[in-house]
């Protein structure tokens, strides 16, 4: 009887190693999707031959084209402006993308630059049908910072929708912004907004 | 008249929407130490919680962004100046040496709170860190606490009390000078004047007065670009204020998992 459970065992044991090799397994999960999305990031973030104003168009051009990888600017514009996102032919959700999208490097990545190689840790990973929470801390002087990542699966792949840190949401905040903007000044108003917006932090 | 936790916060929640790798926002993380394995959790019902967020109530809106104008002239025409002189005059060493002593005094609000939420070893962490630092850390002015002995600050207030009893956050409240609040906050805030030291040591009105704005503008100096960041960065920076007072106080009233359970199993 032993024996029969042992090699039952041994069978169970070969089934998850199998399947922790395939492909199909590393596709699945969050985490091990957003580890090489921020890798490649920090990468470019250290390397000293980007560093510096000198590099600046080129380091964002590198930063942006990677950074689309693993984040999902359609989802996060979408959620932005609501229910009304619908209504839009694609040539202004484009549009309203692209705007987004430059205001969200605009204020983010000048942020970033100041990173200098600290660690990221992994936390947890929590699941739900197609969303996940990465929870990830990232050390700044001395002190913990949490930082997580919420994700939705699209085609098998894991993207970004949605940074929190210290539980206060990315997106929340400027779909709430906007929420009031698109209610007195409509969709048009919200466009020029952001036009104007980006203009002055070119 | 103090500088409760919710000022601190609010200061650095807005560092976390701006400020990523300023060194401000930093100041806050009371998480407890990483190096936690990767955990992988299918507990569904509290991501259900996460995605679907409470609604904002905000009837006070018209007086509030009123409100939000003054202060925000205040700080161009008054904190700013006032700040850009104490921090030329007062070097940076000095100034997060000031910052925790004003945190160091502000312990026994943290002790208490931790305390009504029944964190016992929340409470002793927050006074053994009293004790260290303010007697290996000078009166306050070092924090060898989390240097020397990997005390991290607990942090609990009134307000996050009253959350945990159960209490509604109430409307969303932004006052002259002291900024954002929720009514329950507010009643926090009154509560945790009655903690704080500085309450009885700084008898008159005036004094009381005058060691809140020392603490407030040494808090600025220490985080000199939060405000204006946040400014630059959102189309409608009242309401962006709001969202990220409010989520930053539930989350502390949920507190983080992770952070809970590590503390349980001290």
């Amino acid at each position: 009887m032993k024996i029969v459970k042992s090699i039952y065992m041994l069978f169970l044991l070969f089934v998850c190693l199998a399947s922790f090799d395939s492909p199909a397994f590393a596709i699945s999960g969050p985490t091990e999707q957003l580890k090489p999305t921020l890798k490649v990031l920090i990468d470019i973030l250290v390397d000293p031959s980007l560093k510096g104003d000198e590099h600046k168009v080129e380091r964002r051009a590198k930063i942006m084209g990677h950074v689309v990888k693993g984040f999902d600017f359609r989802e996060m514009s979408q959620r932005v402006i609501g229910k009304e996102w619908k209504t839009l032919p694609p040539e202004k959700q484009d549009h309203f993308q692209a705007l987004f999208t430059k205001l969200l490097e605009n204020a983010y990545i000048g942020k970033f630059e100041g990173y200098s190689g600290q660690e990221i840790k992994y936390l947890e990973e929590r699941l739900k049908d197609d969303r996940a929470i990465v929870s990830t801390q990232i050390e700044n002087n001395g002190q913990d910072i949490p930082v997580d990542y919420i994700m939705l699966k699209k085609e098998e792949r894991w993207m970004v929708y949605d940074i929190n840190i210290e539980g206060v949401s990315l997106v929340r905040n400027y779909m709430e912004q906007f929420k009031s903007i698109l209610r007195r000044d409509k969709f048009e108003g919200l466009v020029k907004l952001l036009e104007e917006r980006n203009s002055t932090l070119e | 008249m103090m500088m409760p936790k919710k000022n601190i916060t609010f200061f650095l929640s807005l560092a976390l929407l701006t400020c990523i790798g300023a060194p401000g926002w930093a100041a806050q993380a009371n998480e407890a130490e990483g190096n936690v394995g990767l955990s992988i959790d299918t507990n569904q019902e509290d991501l259900d919680e996460f995605f679907d967020q409470e609604e904002t109530s905000d009837p006070l809106e018209s007086i509030n962004r009123v409100f939000f104008e003054v202060n925000d002239k205040l700080y161009f025409w008054v904190l700013k100046p006032v700040n850009r002189a104490y921090s030329a005059v007062v070097p940076l060493d000095f100034r997060q040496c000031f910052g925790n002593f004003f945190d160091n005094i502000a312990a026994p609000v943290h002790v208490v709170n931790n305390l009504l939420q029944g964190k016992f070893a929340g409470a002793g962490i927050d006074l053994s860190r009293f004790l260290i630092n303010s007697t290996a850390g000078v009166l306050g002015l070092g924090d060898p606490a989390l240097r020397s002995f990997g005390l991290e600050p607990q942090l609990e207030d009134f307000g996050q009390t009253l959350g945990v009893w159960g209490v509604g956050e109430g409307a969303y409240l932004y006052l002259p000078i002291i900024g954002p609040l929720t009514l329950r906050d507010s009643v926090g805030f009154a509560g945790d004047m009655a903690t704080h030291p500085a309450t009885y040591v700084c008898a008159g009105y005036l004094e009381g007065t005058g060691y809140y704005t020392a603490d407030k503008v040494n808090l600025l100096s220490l985080h000199p670009d939060l405000y204006e960041d946040m400014k630059k960065f959102s189309l409608d920076p009242y309401i962006s204020m709001r969202q990220v007072y409010l989520e930053y106080r539930r989350n502390k009233v949920l507190d983080r998992k992770n952070k809970n359970k590590i503390i349980n199993d001290l």
